[in-house]
């Protein structure tokens, strides 16, 4: 047939699709949640000791992936440990994905009640939010890979402006001194560093659907390094343009700081504006993995059609989404997903990748 | 610990939403798949009983035929029937023929003179040849024609017939001569009216297929092209070309417009419009799945980029398959002239194309919801036109909007003597009047001018509806949920375009999937020499442009 019917992607796709999963509310929590618990200015050296072990984590990830060609870990977990704790761990999995989703769209709405939408309920925001995602979601990997890729330029288009124009409140010794307080802050901080790369377990789902599945080490790293320099740029900008102690008391300290300059000359004084369109697009991407993760999960796990799932998800994705009931539970749940994603990892990757050798290596089966 | 679980359950109230967000997209899905299953039902041809109709020869006997022919065809007053008699011999004939479908000077001249009046050998020798031997005389000797072609059975005669032959009964042959071919009443060939450009060829396709096929053949000599014909139609019937480039095209994507085309089953294509809708991918999209155009230059290009054109008897507009949404963007006109304007033209017509989607969704998201936003200043300036404008941003665009395209409709069917001053009076009059009295702002205005100029910028006409309706639904997202319905808008159209796909080619194609080629014929028209390749998604069979 002229037309591709088979569900791939290519290794550019899978790269812009790992790099929306990872980059989503972060961009805008990451300054506060690492400052607070730093304290130093120090918070890029967290951010880029977190990045080092995020990316070998993906690497573990991939390699893990790359054993079962074309399965995604809903289908070789069970394949290692079995069916019953393969769908036990997987499920976890699934309900993690859950939980991101709802946290992802929950911020997503409270930012724009709080920006755009004041008086708007809640609902309002959420359900059209769920509805669009989910008609993309019903196209397949293929149609998200390729709305992803539209997207990405965008966004990095406007964020790399938002960044060129803060330079000019940025003072260099917002930064200083380093090592202030010594290494031992910076190690505090890797905890909540780790949580914004938050959703790099997409990689056990994404290296299944690739074309080349023998390109997806190079392809996963490149996916996530995006992110890491976003991540890193983001942090050195805010807080070389508000200084630690401003970080620390601002609820959303990137829209912040655009806020804090004013551009003469152009149609928007303030660059805040399109950098929130970027920013909600940027969320529907990430919400949109992660739905996309979990109806797959679960399909997969349970056998139910594909379809059934997504439309079974939604009102779930809903309640996840409305159980915070303030703000602060919002960032605390937040704080939870961080912890949860190390879970995750010791469970899913590493005790798989280790069951994985053992059977292979000591017990030379055939897995 | 429990009870602070309690705490977190969610009210009553948010179940009911929870369940509201599930029933809303499982009503949609219902209804979009009743209506793709009510409108596309694209039934496959039954396989045609192909019970040939029953032999029904002609006999030879004049005075029969004569009976039958009268029978079956003289209800028509537009045909006619001549008798005769062979000049030098009593040998009876006739010739039947639709007034007005032949040309009557060869008529007369070629057949009705040579039969009548110059018998060309003695009468001993006409008596002679009867038979076989009258008819390769009149075939060889008589007629100075360039075909005689013959019919034998009474069905296909009658077809003939009415298809416009004059057709030559003479007593004792068992056949008829079709002396005449059909010279139908053409127009002169013009400017296409929907495509016009200032720098290129001033053809334009007309109704004669014939006339269409010959023209792209006249665009340069080569052994390439093939053209071939189809019939469809299963009541009146009509003659259909599909035209490629045999060493460029993708062989499955031929066999796919082939497949298509024979499925489809319809007793009367009246235009090409008809074949585009029966043969589209999604019946539903807002988008069209296949280009039209009026432009033999145009056609033959897209021949050269491995499309397949489908040309319809009776109708000036050639379809092309597959395009893309950036296709529908690009004008003949970019590559006629040099890159750099050519690029630059392109730009402005793709911020046309936003402007005249999104302009009036950005107008009230900023007006009703979000003025914070804009500059300190224009805020201000905009909400002092505003000032004493009943209605909310909606309705107030609503009213201009609407009464913009009411103009717009009008203005097509306006004699062409009053149509540039109603088109003043209409836009002018009204705009100055409703500002004057307070409906709306000035600054609307501006913004439902530069939406309506903008739309008039895109080069295909049916692209250009395309995005005036989408923009009705981008109001709506915007007026219920301001710059986040926008963005919702935005991200809507993008899933649909990337789940649509026109003969198997993502409509979005080479922005996604990303096909760095194709992009230096996207937004720029990179200088010629740079074009080497074919567009790479059209999967060609020859890659290259030059060898």
């Amino acid at each position: 047939m002229f037309t591709r019917t088979d569900d791939k992607i290519t290794s550019t796709q899978a790269s812009i699709f790992l790099t929306d999963a990872v980059l989503g509310a972060g961009i805008l929590t990451l300054p506060r949640g690492v400052t607070e618990i730093v304290k130093t200015p120090d918070v890029w050296l967290s951010i880029l000791f977190g990045g080092v072990v995020i990316i070998l984590v993906v690497f573990i990830m991939t390699k893990l992936s790359q054993q079962f060609v074309g399965k995604t870990v809903f289908q070789y977990a069970k394949r290692i440990v079995g069916r019953i704790p393969g769908g036990i761990l997987t499920s976890l999995l699934v309900i993690y994905f859950i939980v991101i989703c709802g946290f992802e769209v929950r911020v997503l709405a409270e930012v724009t009640m709080y920006f755009l939408l004041e008086g708007t309920p809640i609902w309002g925001i959420l359900m059209p939010f769920i509805w669009v995602s989910s008609y993309l979601i019903l196209g397949g990997i293929n149609s998200i890979a390729r709305v992803f890729q539209i997207i990405f330029p965008i966004s990095i288009f406007i964020l790399i402006i938002a960044y060129i124009l803060s330079t000019r409140i940025f003072d260099i010794n917002n930064l200083r001194p380093v090592l202030s307080n010594g290494i031992m802050p910076v190690f505090s901080g890797l905890k909540s560093t780790i949580l914004v790369y938050t959703g790099c377990e997409v990689v056990m789902v994404l290296v299944a659907h690739m074309q080349h599945p023998k390109q997806a080490v190079r392809a996963m790293i490149t996916g996530i390094s995006i992110p890491l320099t976003l991540y890193f740029i983001t942090v050195v900008m805010v807080i070389g343009g508000m200084s630690v102690d401003a970080v620390q008391r601002s609820t959303w300290p990137t829209i912040d700081l655009l806020r804090s300059f004013e551009i003469a000359g152009l149609f928007f004084e303030r660059f805040e504006f399109p950098f929130l369109v970027i920013w909600m697009m940027q969320l529907f991407c990430n919400f949109t993995s992660f739905f996309y993760s979990s109806s797959l999960g679960i399909s997969q796990i349970f056998g139910l059609p594909f379809r059934s799932t997504v439309f079974g998800l939604m009102p779930v994705l809903f309640l996840a989404a409305s159980i915070p009931q303030r703000i602060n539970d919002v960032f605390s749940l937040g704080d939870y997903i961080g912890y949860a994603s190390l879970g995750m990892f010791v469970l899913v990757p590493v005790l798989l990748s280790i069951v994985l050798l053992i059977r292979k290596k000591g017990l030379k089966q055939h897995v | 610990m429990w009870s602070k679980a309690v705490n977190y359950v969610p009210e009553w109230k948010t179940w009911v939403e929870a369940g509201l967000t599930l029933l809303a997209p499982l009503v949609m899905r219902r209804l979009s798949t009743t209506l793709r299953t009510w409108v596309g039902k694209r039934s496959p041809q039954e396989p045609q009983a192909s019970t040939a109709p029953p032999s029904d020869p002609l006999t030879g006997d004049f005075q029969a035929e004569k009976a039958r022919l009268k029978q079956q065809l003289g209800r028509n007053s537009d045909v006619h029937f001549r008798e005769f008699e062979l000049a030098g011999s009593q040998t009876p004939a006739m010739l039947v023929f639709v007034e007005g479908m032949q040309n009557e000077d060869l008529i007369c001249n070629q057949v009705l003179k040579m039969l009548m009046q110059e018998p060309l050998c003695t009468e001993g020798e006409l008596d002679q040849l009867s038979g076989q031997h009258l008819g390769s005389y009149l075939q060889d000797r008589l007629l100075p024609l360039p075909g005689i072609p013959e019919v034998t059975e009474l069905l296909e005669l009658k077809r003939s017939i009415l298809s416009g032959y004059t057709a030559l009964l003479i007593e004792g042959l068992p056949r008829a001569f079709l002396v005449g071919t059909p010279s139908p009443r053409t127009r002169a060939i013009t400017e296409p009216t929907s495509e016009a450009l200032l720098r290129g060829s001033r053809v334009g396709f007309t109704e004669m297929i014939s006339e269409n096929t010959a023209m792209l053949r006249q665009q340069g000599r080569t052994d390439d092209m093939v053209i071939e014909s189809f019939e469809v139609g299963s009541r009146i019937q009509r003659t259909l070309a599909i035209a490629y480039m045999s060493e460029i095209v993708n062989p499955d994507l031929l066999k796919e417009v082939k497949d298509r085309i024979a499925a489809i089953n319809m007793d009367f294509l009246a235009e090409s419009g008809y074949i585009e809708q029966l043969i589209e991918d999604n019946p539903l999209s807002p988008f069209q799945q296949v280009q039209n155009t009026e432009r033999p230059d145009r056609t033959i290009s897209a021949l050269l980029e491995g499309r397949v054109a489908i040309l319809l008897e009776g109708s000036p507009f050639a379809l092309l398959v597959p395009v893309t949404f950036t296709m529908l963007i690009q004008s003949p006109e970019d590559y006629f002239e040099r890159w750099l304007p050519g690029s630059l033209l392109r730009m402005l017509r793709f911020l046309a194309a936003f402007l005249s989607l999104m302009t009036p969704s950005l107008y009230i998201s900023f007006i009703s919801f979000h003025p914070g936003l804009l500059p300190t200043e224009l805020a201000i300036t905009i909400a002092e036109t505003r000032q004493g404008v009943p209605f909310p941003s909606l309705i107030e665009i609503l009213i201009l909007e609407i009464s913009i395209e009411i103009l717009r409709e009008a203005g097509i069917r306006l004699p062409k003597p009053i149509g540039p001053a109603m088109g003043i009076v209409g836009g002018l009059i009204i705009g100055e009047a409703a500002v004057q009295a307070g409906i709306v702002s000035p600054m609307l205005v501006i913004i439902v001018a530069v939406t309506a100029i903008s739309s008039f910028a895109i080069p295909m006409y049916s692209a250009g509806i395309t995005l005036r309706m989408l923009r009705f639904i981008a109001m709506l997202f915007a007026s219920v949920l301001g710059m986040l319905g926008t963005i919702l808008f935005f991200l809507l159209l993008c899933s649909h375009m990337t789940k649509l796909k026109s003969f198997g080619v993502p409509y979005v194609t080479p922005v996604s999937p990303f096909r760095f080629n194709d992009w230096k014929d996207l937004f720029i028209r990179a200088p010629l020499p740079l074009m080497r390749h074919r567009p790479n998604m059209m999967k060609t069979e020859d890659k290259k442009r030059r060898s």
